[in-house]
């Protein structure tokens, strides 16, 4: 553990982790809209920017993105110094002249008071923000149905061919953990539709709730050599289930200590 | 339909011979696939991505975010007017006029024949010859528009019609 000091107060952190989580320790509000505890800090959204400084760099201060910079003994960290404000500020009036009819983007503006966007707003309004979220989650689960397709103005998230993307297994993760909620879905106990694509839904074999996709089984089983049942079974059935086989087992233990040490012994297994 | 893409398969077999088979290929082998079929078509990428084991989106997304990839095929010379600050004080803009004219396509298209594509750049770094018009490979500075069917070769074909 190493000691930096959030806005005069001191906090403990673990040397390298996020400078954001030093922050966030220190009871300091900073927004962010890419940053996800699951998910490897991406440092795109540019909001978490900080600025720091050390007793030797004789007041000379950087502005950093605290979601990757790694936490370090003695390092003096300023969250809302005037420039890191105005940074913010910026990101914010260009994130609404993106997204101008975004409610969450159109709440955070108004939070650093900008009302109207001073740019020009897109004559396209989207409300996607391009913080790679969905594509992030989407590596992450080892599907890689989407990415960020283009460059520059005309940069979007998208399925290869902007069509049904042959990966999918429809999970939602993306949709899930988009921000805006951009990514639309439909989803019944009979079928789900995301990117264009339809899935057949499973049931639970327990409590009959459809709660995942054929693909999703299909490919959780794959990956994992697990049976396809165990992903089959809803997840409050599973938990049920175990349940049940811990009263059991703990029931057992009970009557049957001396027998199980000497099993232990043997075999590894009670 | 079949035979067709049997066909179209075979320059990447080569193509793909050349590389080993990883990640760190994807970007030298989509350029020679470029080179062999003047463009990227999609099942050809489907392939690559299953021969190098790189998730199709992620071919995808390399394959729309470099300038210098077509997804759609392109004609066999292609032509391109830079339209960079000098270039375009110089008269980039006539240039373009003029290609349209004998081309009879936009910036971005291909003639019907497969025979041109038109397209304008940002810069090409060569502001002391500006404007500058490039065909194929051959680079024409210090264009202007009635130089411009002679550098593409089309007067008399576009007489003849």
């Amino acid at each position: 553990m190493i000691t930096l000091t959030v806005n005069g107060k001191t906090v403990r952190a673990r040397e390298g982790s996020p400078l954001l989580e030093a922050v966030r320790a220190a009871g300091v509000e900073i927004p962010t809209l890419c940053q996800h505890e699951a998910l490897e800090p991406w440092g795109g959204c540019r909001l978490c920017l900080v600025d720091v400084t050390r007793p030797e760099w004789n007041g000379w201060a950087k502005m950093v993105v605290s979601c990757m910079y790694p936490a370090e003994e003695g390092l003096i960290v300023e969250t809302h110094t005037e420039r890191v404000v105005e940074t913010r500020r910026v990101v914010l009036d260009l994130l609404l002249a993106r997204c101008p009819e975004t409610p969450l983007i159109q709440r955070l503006a108004r939070e650093h008071g900008i009302e109207k966007t001073s740019y020009l707003p897109n004559p396209e309004p989207t409300d996607c923000i391009l913080c790679g979220l969905c594509t992030r989650v989407c590596d992450h689960i080892g599907v890689f149905a989407i990415s960020s397709v283009n460059r520059g103005a005309g940069r979007e998230i998208a399925p290869p061919f902007h069509e049904a993307p042959p990966d999918c297994i429809g999970c939602l993760a993306c949709a899930e953990v988009c921000p805006t909620s951009c990514i639309p879905y439909e989803t019944s106990d009979a079928r789900r539709t995301i990117w264009g694509k339809a899935f057949e839904m499973v049931r639970c074999p327990k409590c009959g709730k459809a709660h995942i996709t054929k693909a999703q089984a299909d490919f959780y089983a794959g990956r994992n050599g697990v049976p396809r049942s165990y992903f089959e079974t809803c997840d409050a059935c599973k938990r049920q289930e175990m349940a049940r086989t811990f009263s059991k087992l703990s029931a057992g233990a009970v009557g049957g200590m001396e027998t199980g040490k000497q099993g232990n012994r043997e075999t590894g297994r009670p | 339909m079949i035979e067709q893409s049997c066909a179209q398969m075979a320059p990447l077999e080569e193509i793909l011979g050349r590389y080993p088979r990883e990640e760190a290929s994807l970007i030298q082998v989509l350029q020679d696939v470029h080179r062999a079929y003047n463009y990227l078509p999609c099942d050809v990428l489907a392939k690559v991505s299953q021969n190098l084991g790189v998730p199709l989106a992620k071919v995808f997304s390399v394959s729309t975010f470099y300038k210098a990839f077509s997804l759609t095929p392109q004609g066999k010379i292609i032509v391109r007017v830079c339209t960079g600050t000098a270039c375009h004080i110089r008269g980039a803009t006539q240039l373009i006029d003029e290609a349209r004219r004998l081309l009879e396509i936009a910036p971005g298209e291909t003639t019907p024949d497969m025979g041109f594509t038109l397209k304008t750049v940002n810069c090409v770094g060569a502001c002391a010859m500006a404007p500058v018009l490039i065909v194929g490979e051959k680079v024409h500075g210090n264009t202007k528009p009635a130089k411009v069917a002679k550098a593409l070769g089309v007067e008399e074909k576009h007489h003849a019609h």
